[in-house]
């Protein structure tokens, strides 16, 4: 390619090994340990209340991944990801509860009923698209969820399933510290399975699928099978978020795993920035801070006393209103406010990318 | 015999609300996933109105109902229009988010307490007895106002020029524009409807059996009702909900009652694995999405 | 006298990127037909899409010149409105709503202003009488030629000035399009009404026009009379497929080079 016109200054890659690195140049090594740097001293600096954010973020994070894989990259959508965190959790609380089994056995048996729960969410996929098919899984996630309910009930924990701090040997996992270790460690684990998956042969199945599900068949992928993969990796990956969150609250119960969760998720989604990881991060983040948010601003309104009860409201009203600003102003989310941001710094001080190069 | 009357009630309430979500759909592809909310809303519209005219209920009633048509049209213009032309699945979050916020704003406007409008009108909701069973008056207004709804809509589409335009544009936008008719009148005419049958849903609900954000609920499981009968046929919006009505009676009355929240999604589950267009539906819908 | 529509330099771009047409002039009187001929992608659809307000759908824009419409500017008017001036589209495709019956078909569309709409749909069955015998069938059961037939007719039910028509012969027998071009031509005689025809089939369009303009690569390269264009060699050659022998690259060169430039 000849390379006359002007462009951006930057990183051009001339192989296609250098496509595949994770990490291309210099600078992003840096910025990558001094990122890890600061997640790693943040323990030690913050108060206990920022590390329960911390790791709420974490949670949400390895869920929002996972949902950003099925619904980002293979385009499938999905409006029961509530139902896959409730599968989860159950099956570490009736785990415990049934067979006292232990951390490194429950979190593994989450996964593989994720990924079986996964199957089962799939199948309709293979014949349904679109509308269709994220009002199916909105229907399996009544019914996972009536699921658990009648457990709890039958077997009379009707507040909910309580569930011991996980040990490893003598060493139990109770401080805040050390789950803020174990959550990120669990999230960095789903980030880089992701990115891994992405980079491969599935993960450009799944683009193509998303693309156009005939043409993607007419090129020789096996569409239904790259289907069910993403939804049985999804799902197991969300099931894991889920037996966490579990262990994490100490508790399981119904109530936690309404509609608005699976919304909140897809709104995860959407805010951060369909088809990019980062987005599912910065979404996650998003999200989850969020209500702190507003209990803050709400403390500062006159008479804040009076709207303490309505606080639940007040969330609702400002979620819905945030997602529909994000809809209509910014589909593109976070990640493209990112982008715009980074690409003004790269091309400054020109102001638009000529034709057909720079980065993505 | 009650049984029998149970499920007729339940499929009236059904049916009220499934023609919204079809109204809608059939018109612009959108699922309005905000339908249960808009008719809690009009429900909460008739307790203001309720006191405000506490004297005379029956104007009190028509003003809600006037409200919510208006709160319908205004969703399409400040709203839905915006998401014309974007991805269908766009708008339907969109519709997501309208819910969100509306659970919201409903519970700070009016609180979250339990509401009884029949009450703030000075009503009294009498058990009638009928053939063997009984049933609430509300009860019976809700079956009379489905029949009517359906056949006012039915002879709307049928033969008025609007509803004749309003199924143009719904399987030919971009020719109904060519032929002069401005989809937007159609889109808003078809969510002001839609509200309003939805409003008539959720205040004859709330005169039955009070009031508060539980209504969603019931708006989502006439979801299903919409889908089994496929979300473009009316005659297939009545028929699902009769289908999904009957199992829900049912199941509570000879299994589980717990089970009642999950039966219609159940039913829809099996629907959409071997007739995803529903019963009605027309097939092509599937790859239009 | 002022031409009932006129096109002046019309520049659209797609998508901020590609232009489609450039410098495009064309006029149309009251009761012509005017044919607008050329191969795919010769312009022939955006102009006509240009004039009917449909841009905007497929992110295109009209980057420059002007439509007027007896004196009416035409430029980002939505479709609706444009069609309540007095122009409607028959389209190329998807013309008719194919789960309404044809009298259904024909009560839908919104009539100009003024017009007599009992009038008008009696006249859409004097001039298709086969559609009356087929008033309650459903649209979308009919055949290709009943379809245009209807399409046309639904068209005049909304009492337009200016008809546009896209691709009148696509995928119909001749003798169909030779029967549905005569019916133009009487339209024309009988209401008055203007005629701006699009298509492929350069015999059937030239035979009924009054004048034609041919388009290539979004420019007009040949415009004038109907005889005239018939005559001219490069048509017969091009678009009639006379002239028989086959001919080298160099000549097809040197077709380039006679033909003129407009706008």
């Amino acid at each position: 390619m000849s390379s006359r016109e002007p462009r951006a200054s930057g990183y051009f890659r001339s192989s296609y090994a250098q496509g595949l690195r994770l990490l291309e140049t210099r600078t992003q090594w840096t910025a990558l340990v001094l990122f890890l740097t600061a997640l790693g001293i943040f323990p030690f600096t913050a108060t206990s209340f920022q590390l329960d954010l911390a790791c709420q973020v974490f949670l949400a994070a390895i869920g929002a991944i996972a949902l950003m894989l099925l619904t980002g990259y293979a385009g499938q959508v999905s409006l029961g990801h509530a139902g896959l965190i409730a599968a989860g959790a159950f099956t570490a609380g009736i785990l415990f509860k049934e067979f006292g089994a232990k951390f490194w056995i429950t979190i593994p048996a989450a996964a593989v009923v994720g990924a079986l729960i996964g199957l089962i969410f799939g199948l309709p996929s293979l014949r349904l698209r679109g509308l269709y098919l994220a009002v199916s899984t909105l229907a399996l996630h009544f019914i996972v969820v009536y699921l658990g309910g009648e457990y709890e009930t039958k077997r009379g924990f009707s507040t909910g399933i309580l569930i011991d701090a996980p040990r490893v040997g003598d060493f139990i996992i109770r401080d805040r510290k050390i789950w803020y270790f174990v959550l990120l460690s669990f999230a960095a684990a789903a980030l880089l399975i992701s990115l891994n998956l992405l980079r491969s042969r599935t993960g450009r199945a799944w683009a193509a699928i998303r693309s156009h599900e005939t043409i993607a068949e007419a090129l020789g992928i096996g569409v239904p099978a790259h289907k069910l993969l993403a939804f049985v990796i999804s799902s197991s990956m969300t099931a894991v978020a889920g037996a966490l969150f579990g262990y994490y609250r100490g508790f399981v119960s119904v109530e936690a795993f309404s509609l608005f969760l699976s919304i909140q998720y897809v709104a995860m989604i959407i805010i951060g920035g369909m088809g990019s990881l980062l987005g599912a991060i910065l979404g996650a983040v998003f999200v989850t801070l969020l209500p702190y948010v507003i209990e803050y601003a709400v403390a500062q309104l006159p008479n804040a006393r009076s709207y303490a009860g309505m606080l639940a409201a007040f969330n609702y009203a400002a979620f819905g209103v945030v997602m529909i600003l994000f809809l209509i102003f910014e589909p593109q989310g976070l990640v493209g406010i990112w982008r715009r941001v980074q690409n003004y710094f790269l091309l400054w001080p020109f102001k638009q990318k000529p034709l057909g190069g720079g980065r993505k | 015999m009650q049984l029998a009357i149970n499920i007729a009630v339940l499929t009236a309430i059904y049916a009220l609300i499934a023609c919204g979500y079809v109204l809608i759909y059939r018109v612009s592809r959108v699922l309005n996933l905000a339908h249960g909310e808009l008719m809690m809303l009009s429900a909460y519209l008739l307790i203001t109105t309720a006191s405000l005219f506490s004297k005379t209920p029956f104007i009190a009633l028509g003003a809600a109902i006037f409200l919510s048509l208006c709160v319908g049209v205004l969703v399409y213009l400040f709203l839905m229009r915006r998401m014309t032309g974007e991805m269908v699945l766009a708008a339907v979050l969109t519709t997501v988010a309208l819910g969100v916020l509306l659970r919201g704003l409903v519970v700070l406007i009016w609180s979250a307490q339990q509401q009884n409008p029949a009450q703030a009108l000075g009503w009294v909701n009498h058990s009638l007895p009928v053939f063997g069973g009984r049933i609430s008056a509300a009860g019976a207004a809700l079956i009379a106002t489905t029949a009517l709804v359906y056949v006012g809509l039915f002879l709307f589409l049928r033969f008025s020029r609007y509803g004749i335009r309003m199924r143009a544009a719904g399987q030919n936008p971009l020719l109904a524009a060519q032929r002069g008719i401005s989809l937007h009148v159609i889109y808003a005419l078809a969510w002001g409807l839609s509200t309003l049958t939805g409003a008539l849903a959720g205040i004859l609900i709330s005169l039955d059996s009070g009031l508060d954000s539980t209504m969603v609920l019931i708006g989502l499981k006439a979801f299903p009702a919409a889908l089994v009968g496929g979300l473009d046929s009316l005659v297939g919006a009545l028929l699902g909900s009769l289908i999904i009505a009957a199992a829900e009676v049912l199941m509570i009355y000879y299994v589980d009652a717990l089970l009642s929240d999950v039966v219609p999604f159940l039913v829809l589950i099996l629907m959409l694995v071997f007739r995803p267009w529903g019963l009605f539906g027309t097939r092509e819908e599937l790859d239009r999405v | 006298m002022n031409p009932l529509l006129r096109v002046e330099k019309l520049e659209v771009v797609y998508g901020r990127a590609i232009t489609s047409i450039q410098g495009i002039s064309l006029e149309a009187h009251k009761g012509e037909i005017v044919a607008l001929l050329g191969t795919n992608g010769a312009g022939k659809s955006t102009t006509l899409r240009a004039i009917s307000g449909f841009l905007g759908l497929d992110d295109a824009r009209v980057t420059e010149g002007a439509i007027h419409f007896k004196d009416n500017s035409l430029a980002n008017r939505p479709p609706y409105l444009i069609t309540k001036l007095g122009i409607v589209l028959v389209p190329e495709r998807d013309k008719v709503f194919p789960n309404l019956s044809v009298v259904e078909n024909l009560s839908a569309p919104v009539a100009t202003a003024g017009a007599n709409r009992k009038r008008l749909e009696e006249m859409a069955f004097t001039f298709f009488p086969k559609l009356a015998e087929l008033r309650g069938r459903t649209a979308g059961l009919l055949s290709g030629g009943e379809r245009q037939m209807l399409a046309l007719a639904s068209a005049l039910v909304c009492g337009p000035e200016l008809l546009l028509v896209d691709e009148l012969s696509l995928g119909l027998a001749p003798v169909v399009v030779e029967d549905l071009a005569q019916r133009l031509v009487e339209i024309r005689d009988k209401l008055g009404i203007t005629i701006l025809l699009v298509e492929q089939n350069a015999t059937v369009a030239l035979s009924i026009a009054d004048r034609g303009y041919v388009l290539e690569n979004g420019r007009v390269v040949l415009d004038g009379d109907a005889a005239r264009l018939k005559s001219h060699g490069d048509i017969q050659e091009f678009y009639l497929g006379g002239a028989g022998e086959r001919r080298s690259y160099r000549d097809v060169k040197q077709y380039r080079r006679s033909r003129r430039w407009y706008g």
